[in-house]
């Protein structure tokens, strides 16, 4: 029909991201510094908190020609004290997309390690310069790779390999990429002022590109205790996940090569050099039950094949489906293609069938989730419509449909471990705002765990009030995973819930100087978008926020009225050391009287009184 | 003279009897301080809520709500002092036969750290200490600025210092008399008057001396100057009273031209707290809704806020019946009103030479 031919081709996952860098955060010189200055910061305190290391991050931008008119080439450098990275990983951590050892079920900061290269392919792209990154994990040799990104073949080209001494572990990455910084500045000082406030026990320094430095102590001298990696909770699950983990949940297939052929054959004890399928078959029956699993798979796929051990060892097993009873094959002699019946009638079949179906339902819940017991699978597998010992690689796509169902609407679940979550603490985050505002009041927060969807979530959050804070009305600051959230504040929930908020209740007026800091903890942040700057107004998550800033909106009321009451104590002793003698000069002449009347007392008690309300 | 000395008497014995008042709330303050008790006043309340028409007395009187002005509530506590200053400074006033104004009373408080915020908070303290006193501010010796005139063969005898004794005649001087406080607190010795007109309009009251009506018709006339104000109605319910002369009224053809006459009647709301300012026997002769076709005056058309005005006196219970329920029915009807003027259209002695003397002899069987 169509003259047109189609051609496909792979694409690297390198082009990729070259191809769609605007979803990544680089669409423009001024956003793309910040989004680059955002992912070598947020992966020099991942790696830092990881190992327990209180954070020691060095950030300096530099022009490389400060005369040129912006955008122009920056030099991005970010030093950290980390546990650096072994050399032999270097290359591929940061020549390659998609390398990253942050795939496990735990709250980072970053998601899966990808920012940083896309940093350095942003960086590549715009000034065709290389990467240099210094890594010393040992403390004692320090490895520095200048490297370039091949985009297409998704492979580093390393440029220059050196070693040298170093008594310090650590991380340094540098890069070049064109950027504006008199646009992109503003955002960029912002965004190390707010993480110091949210990492207090980091220590940051930050040099601009005019000389400038800003320098943020450490705070609090302990590390928070860091989350643990913890296996998923079946409301968090879809079913692409179900497939991914049913995959290693299989046993496979094994290889069938000369190393296995001779294990097969020392296990059955075959003498024969050569012996057909039905001699091996005769072996293999009596001696079944000494049997290893791998044998035994082999055996079985011996028996539906009809094969000797060298035309076994010339085909590749393609894919075992169970439900339909058939069996793939790949001949390398012939090149082609095989499809075989299974007779389930045969003992082998069983074999077969559930080495490959995997666990059973039963085992598949308690072993691959989160707090799911035996009674909780059985209870689950009725709820389901699926029985207990039903093996989860025997199901069909419209089961696969049914199980991820199941396991979003039940509702006996226990709610989602909170131990992989790293909320700061209260005292950390008080201490903090302390440091960061000198406000007059300031009160803190940490709501206990809850849970959306199937991530848990802790809400943290802290007020303050006065003191150094400008009267220029309420400020909030917004953090998600210890990262401040700059961009998009309109729509975001915190804001929403801060709006609702009648101010006046709690004996706030007119522009108060107000500081509202929120910090929201998950294995998964619901953004709203792909930047990462506002989160989404989930139910659980507002209700959190909700109840945390009623209480610090209570908490602000109290002082404010303590601080009401003493003033205006203060006001009331004024009143009275003003009007009492002018009442009693009036009385006396009204009244007659030559003398004064004594109002001492009175004066005292009029000082003395609480307002009546 | 027997007459007279009573009257004298009888301004003695009120001025006694306010001091002697004056002098007991000051003791009882005086009193309160010295025992560590926190003195407070008792103030009627003027809400909108505690006035009430009072049919047997034919005015506005206050209901019994009362407010308690304390030294104890320290929001209180600056009209406090202020209510004791002013009942010291009046005292001082009395007693010293002084006179004073509103406006004259803002501008003593400052000599004594009194600090009223302007005019209107100093003449609000004046009415809470009428409203605990029940007195009006006229027998404190304190006067608005505000002041009309009289004219008529009416002999008075001033008691105010300097001219005790002292008698004058109020038809020598043919622009009237300013009724101030030394007319207010004169004696009205003797007059062969039969009659007072009130009259709402300067010019209207020269045109009346010219056309000499107070001999025509035997009569005071006395020039309200829009509404009228206190002292005046004060001196012409002392005419009433003490001369016992019936009281008419003319004001313009409009809704607060019959309003005004209303007021000389029987009061206002704003004065609620006081007795002694109504002339229940008075009447309004005119001019009428009806007399505008009638005597085919030549009109304007009413306002939005003339038309409004209706409405709201039509609520008023005062106006639920006889002609000036009446009245204002025919002029919302009309929606015209004509001035006292209007009459000039007919030549310049028109008013005096027919349509007062018709009024006039109408009154008779009002």
């Amino acid at each position: 029909m169509s003259s047109i031919k189609e051609t496909f081709s792979q694409i690297s996952p390198s082009e990729f991201f070259y191809r769609n860098r605007d979803l990544a955060g680089f669409s423009n010189p001024t956003r793309s510094l910040y989004t680059s200055v955002r992912e070598f910061v947020e992966n020099a305190l991942d790696a830092c908190d990881q190992k327990g290391i209180l954070p020691d991050v060095h950030l300096s931008i530099k022009a490389v020609d400060p005369e040129q008119p912006d955008p122009k080439p920056y030099i991005l450098s970010v030093k950290d004290n980390g546990p650096g990275i072994e050399p032999k990983h270097v290359s591929l951590a940061f020549g390659t997309v998609l390398y990253g050892s942050k795939f496990g079920l735990k709250q980072a900061r970053g998601m899966f390690g990808l920012g940083a290269t896309m940093a350095i392919l942003y960086g590549q792209i715009t000034t065709n310069k290389p990467v240099t990154v210094k890594s010393c994990a040992d403390g004692k040799t320090q490895d520095e790779f200048v490297m370039l990104l091949d985009i297409q073949k998704n492979k580093p080209i390393i440029q220059k390999h050196t070693t040298k001494e170093s008594s310090k572990t650590g991380l340094s990455v540098s890069i070049v990429l064109e950027g504006d910084y008199s646009k992109a500045g503003i955002k960029i000082r912002d965004y190390v002022a707010q993480t110091s406030l949210i990492t207090p026990y980091a220590s940051i320094t930050f040099e601009e590109p005019t000389g400038e430095k800003f320098h943020y102590p450490r705070i609090v001298k302990e590390m928070p205790t860091p989350p643990t990696i913890i296996k998923p909770h079946p409301h968090g699950i879809d079913v692409e996940t179900i497939r991914r983990m049913m995959v290693d949940t299989h046993y496979q297939i094994p290889v069938v090569d000369n190393k296995m052929i001779s294990k097969v054959r020392s296990e059955l004890g075959l003498q024969k050099k050569n012996p057909n399928s039905k001699a091996i078959l005769e072996k293999a029956q009596k001696k079944w039950s000494g049997l290893s699993r791998p044998v035994r798979i082999i055996v079985a796929m011996i028996s539906f094949l009809d094969m000797d051990f060298e035309k076994l060892s010339k085909i590749r097993i393609d894919d075992l489906d169970v439900p339909n009873k058939k069996l793939t094959y790949w001949d390398f002699g012939e090149s082609q293609s095989h499809i075989i019946e299974l007779d389930p009638e045969t003992p082998y079949y069983k074999q077969l069938a559930n080495t490959v179906a995997g666990d059973t339902l039963h085992s598949f819940m308690t072993k691959r989730f989160q707090r799911v017991g035996p009674t909780t699978a059985d209870k689950f597998a009725e709820f389901a419509k699926f029985k207990p010992e039903k093996r989860i690689g025997s199901m069909t796509n419209e089961d696969l449909v049914r199980l991820a169902d199941s396991l979003q609407k039940f509702e006996e679940f226990l709610s989602p471990d909170p131990s992989c979550l790293a909320p700061l603490g209260e005292e950390p985050l008080s201490k903090g705002i302390m440091k960061f505002f000198n406000p007059e009041f300031a009160s803190v927060i940490q709501r206990s765990a809850s849970a959306y969807s199937g991530f848990p979530f802790i809400v943290e959050m802290g007020i303050a009030y006065g003191g150094d804070i400008p009267p220029k009305g309420l400020q909030v600051y917004r953090f998600a995973n210890r990262i401040p959230l700059l961009y998009d504040e309109g729509s975001d929930v915190v804001l929403k819930v801060v709006n609702e908020v009648d101010w006046s209740r709690y004996k706030i007026k007119g522009d108060p100087p107000l500081v509202i800091v929120s910090h929201i903890c998950s294995t998964r942040i619901p953004y709203k978008t792909v930047g990462k700057e506002n989160v989404a107004d989930r139910p659980e998550i507002e209700r959190e926020l909700k109840n945390a800033l009623q209480f610090l909106a209570r908490k602000l009321a109290v002082h404010m009225s303590r601080q009401g009451m003493a003033d205006m104590a203060k006001k009331r002793a004024n009143l009275y050391s003003k009007y009492v003698p002018l009442i009693a000069q009036f009385v006396t002449e009204l009244s007659g009287n030559k003398k004064e009347p004594n109002y001492k007392q009175l004066m005292q008690k009029g000082s003395e009184i609480e307002e009546q309300v | 003279m027997k007459n007279k000395s009573k009257q004298a008497k009888t301004v003695e014995a009120k001025k006694q009897a306010l001091l002697s008042i004056l002098k007991n709330r000051g003791l009882t303050v005086y009193d309160d301080l010295n025992n560590g008790k926190f003195p407070q006043f008792s103030i009627p309340s003027r809400s909108v809520s505690n006035i009430v028409y009072d049919k047997k007395l034919r005015q506005y009187i206050l209901g019994k709500a009362a407010a308690v002005r304390s030294s104890r509530n320290m929001s209180q506590l600056r009209s406090f002092t202020q209510l004791a200053w002013l009942a010291f400074f009046v005292n001082r006033l009395v007693n010293e036969g002084k006179t004073s104004t509103l406006r004259d009373i803002y501008y003593s408080s400052q000599a004594f750290a009194i600090d009223f915020e302007d005019q209107p908070e100093s003449d609000n303290i004046i009415v809470d200490l009428e409203a605990i006193l029940a007195r009006a501010r006229e027998d404190f010796h304190v006067f608005p600025e505000e002041r009309s005139s009289v004219f008529g063969n009416l002999t008075i005898e001033y008691t105010v210092p300097g001219y005790e004794g002292k008698r004058m005649n109020l038809s020598d001087h043919p622009d009237g008399y300013l009724i101030g406080p030394s007319l207010s607190s004169a004696e009205l010795v003797d007059t062969d008057a039969e009659l007072v007109i009130a009259i709402e309009k300067g010019g209207l009251f020269t045109r009346f001396v010219e056309e000499k009506v107070h001999k025509k018709f035997k009569a005071i006339i006395v020039d309200t100057a829009g509404q009228a104000p206190r002292s005046t109605r004060y001196l012409l319910k002392r005419l009433s009273t003490e001369l016992g002369l019936p009281v008419v009224i003319l004001a313009d053809g409009d809704v607060y031209g019959e309003h005004i006459a209303m007021v000389i009647k029987s009061g206002s709301a704003n004065a609620a707290h006081l007795r002694e300012l109504t002339v229940p026997d008075a009447k309004w002769l005119g001019v009428w809704a009806t007399d505008i076709e009638k005597y085919k005056l030549p009109t304007i058309p009413m306002t939005e806020s003339d038309i409004k005005r209706i409405y709201e006196l039509q609520k008023d219970p005062r106006y639920q019946e006889g002609n000036w329920k009446k009245q204002l029915e025919v002029f919302l009807k009309l929606k015209r009103k004509a001035e006292l003027e209007a009459f000039s259209k007919y030549g310049l002695t028109n008013i005096t030479d027919i349509y007062l003397p018709e009024k006039l002899e109408l009154a008779k069987s009002l």
